[in-house]
């Protein structure tokens, strides 16, 4: 254990931030509030473009996806110094994170070349395919239906809370291709392009607003979908699911240490001289503390359960702290509780009630935090399933 | 920064615990001389957090908690036998002042040691029967802990959860109700895993604490009193879930549960509670 920073790490920091002060767009300081998790501004994109021909946009992939190989803690320093600038290096992060990712992972060499690569270099957009009305947490029910005939799918069913559908070129979609193999097992991924035809994509408002559009439904009704869009083997995909959400969790925590972090900034003023705000500090050295021990090799994987539960309920503690902290006082005040306004430039410097609403976004999705405590109790600390 | 236990730190602590799982039924003073003997007193804080987690998950009773972290950091040396020190100026509640060797007193001029058995020490019953606390007459004496006391009780206390959190695990995977062990509730669930993370979040803070201290960090002072509120919050938890879930059983004297429970809190209440070190940080 010691405090100081790797040198290594110290230096990768060093050059990335270099490249920054190089190279950034006036735009990406400008804290535009994303209209979609895929939508992306003109500017962006070309900005995107730029991190990954200089092997910045993922940093932990080989030169020929967008990366340098960057070790673990590196691409924690890549994330931090963007989180410290505020800089967004992508509008469309499961695009990125999880669809790209797990291209690069489970797909040919036809849907690297053919979509990986494109969705990196922000030339297209994608979208995860996953929940269903009936299938959250409890994936494996999920019933939309793929049914192979020669080299085509034929796809019926519907998903529901597709972040930035609406937005996106492509969506990557979990199927039941097999629906008498055991619930785990009939499971495929597909990719099917948004403009295919019998694709109906309908944006719903969050809670926020009624014109915060994020969530969709989508309706699938004898969509065609050519073989070679199977993204690993048939039957396969809750590996694939599995794989393409371990490559986000990973540094998930980080998302709620900079939250936290926010939090602590711009709750300074009503926080300061609470004891809530004492604990608010604490969970976020807590956090990161747990965080950077997570980067050591051989870690149980079970232990980012931990890491989810203890950031995102951290982040709705302190929230709503805040919101009670300003009082009646606060009502009409856009920055406090004020409603929401889509030129309320970033969503992490929006008014209090929403940041306290939107934290329910780190205690459902991705697994409830009911789901993490069980995953606690049964993998951690081996109590019977 | 590097935040997992080297291999020398997991060897220290595989050989603690060997130890005390074989010094247990030893009387207080043996076990106090194989302490001396292995060195445990001189360990860095980093080691000295390690050794004080698994000697608070065996609801150790000899002065070592007091010496190390006490004595030792306010007179920058080892006491001859065991030592405590004296904080504020009413001198209450002081670890093991009435069989202290050596006390350090803590004046506006400094510190100065006087032997034991020169200050009129009267022991005070407390909810832990295996630690001593005393009232020593120490009028007009200045205030201020040292970082090392207030992260030895944290790491005390995070070892007395995580006996408490096992005990508890043990207890719930054995008994049955319903025809199904009671571990396999959910609700029992929510709350075990709770407990884990509330130890894991103090232990990180109190680790963290120590290795500001070995280092001589400037946030040393703030990691301090994060460690000692976390691990009075995780006490607090513990303490509320595990008795709960051990249900009558964890109710009665004959369990070994009720120790463990006392050392917690008495970590948590003695150099000023979770609540005290939450203000205490604001200002920091």
């Amino acid at each position: 254990m010691k405090l100081a920073d790797d040198h290594e790490v110290e230096e990768f920091r060093a050059r990335f931030s270099a490249f920054l002060d190089a190279h950034l767009p006036a735009e990406a300081e400008a804290r535009e509030r994303s209209r979609s998790s895929a939508h992306v501004p003109d500017w962006a994109r070309r900005w995107q473009r730029t991190l990954f021909d200089h092997g910045w946009l993922l940093p932990g992939q080989p030169p020929e996806h967008g990366g340098q190989g960057a070790t673990l803690p590196q691409q924690l320093a890549h994330l931090e110094e963007l989180a410290r600038r505020r800089i967004y290096h992508s509008f469309n992060p499961q695009g990125l994170g999880i669809i790209a990712a797990s291209l690069l992972t489970f797909g040919t060499e036809e849907q690297k070349r053919r979509w990986a690569v494109p969705i990196l270099r922000a030339e297209i957009t994608a979208a995860l395919g996953m929940s269903e009305p009936e299938a959250g947490s409890d994936l494996a029910s999920l019933r939309t239906r793929a049914v192979l005939d020669g080299d085509t799918f034929t796809v019926n069913g519907q998903k529901i809370w597709t972040s930035g559908a609406h937005d996106a070129d492509v969506l990557l979609a979990f199927v039941r291709t097999d629906p008498e193999a055991p619930k785990h097992r009939g499971i495929s991924a597909l990719l099917i392009p948004t403009a295919t035809e019998g694709v109906v994509r309908r944006p719903f408002g969050s809670i926020a607003a009624e014109d915060d559009l994020d969530f969709n439904e989508v309706f699938f009704t004898d969509v065609r979908v050519p073989r070679e869009n199977l993204v690993g083997p048939l039957g396969e995909g809750w590996r694939v699911a599995n794989g393409s959400l371990g490559h986000e969790r990973t540094l998930l925590w980080l998302s709620y240490a900079e939250r936290l972090e926010d939090l602590v900034r711009d709750a300074a003023d009503v926080g300061a001289g609470q004891e809530w705000y004492a604990t608010l500090r604490m969970d976020l050295t807590a956090l990161r503390l747990l965080g950077y021990r997570q980067l050591a090799p051989d870690r149980d994987p079970a232990e980012i359960s931990v890491l989810k539960l203890l950031g995102s309920e951290a982040v709705q503690s302190a929230s709503l702290h805040a919101l009670e902290a300003h009082g009646a006082e606060a009502l009409p005040h856009p920055a406090r509780t004020g409603p929401y306004h889509h030129l309320n430039n970033e969503v992490f410097v929006s008014s209090w009630f929403e940041r306290y609403a939107r934290s329910f976004a780190g205690t459902i999705a991705g697994g409830t935090s009911e789901i993490q405590r069980n995953i606690i109790a049964e993998r951690i600390l081996g109590l019977p399933r | 920064m590097e935040f997992e236990l080297d291999e020398e730190q997991r060897m220290l602590r595989r050989t603690v615990r060997e130890t005390l799982a074989k010094v247990r039924a030893l009387p207080e003073d043996r076990r106090w001389e194989t302490y001396l003997e292995l060195g445990w007193l001189e360990a860095p804080p980093l080691e000295l957090a390690l050794i004080l987690e698994e000697l608070g998950y065996t609801a150790d009773p000899t002065p070592f908690l007091a010496t190390a972290t006490w004595f030792a950091p306010l007179t920058g040396r080892l006491p001859e036998g065991s030592g405590t020190a004296v904080f504020d100026g009413t001198g209450r509640y002081v670890l093991d002042a009435d069989r202290a060797d050596e006390v350090a007193l803590l004046t506006p001029d400094g510190v100065t040691v006087v032997p034991g058995a020169r200050l009129a020490a009267e022991r005070v019953a407390v909810l832990d029967p295996n630690l001593h606390v005393a009232h020593v007459d120490a009028s007009a004496l200045a205030v201020g802990v040292p970082d090392l006391a207030l992260t030895g009780l944290a790491a005390t206390a995070v070892g007395a959860c995580r006996r408490i959190l096992d005990l508890v695990l043990e207890h719930v995977k054995q008994r049955t109700q319903f025809g199904q062990p009671l571990g396999s509730f959910q609700a029992v669930k929510h709350k075990a895993a709770d407990m884990h993370v509330a130890v894991e979040r103090a232990r990180a803070l109190t680790h963290f604490s120590a290795l500001t201290i070995a280092e001589d960090d400037p946030r040393r002072t703030e990691a301090a009193h994060m460690a000692k509120a976390a691990a009075g919050e995780c006490q607090r938890l513990v303490f509320r879930h595990g008795l709960q879930l051990f249900g009558a059983m964890g109710f009665t004297w004959e369990n070994e549960l009720q120790l463990h429970l006392k050392r917690a809190q008495v970590c948590d209440l003695l150099l000023g509670t979770a609540s005290a070190h939450r203000k205490a940080l604001l200002t920091a």
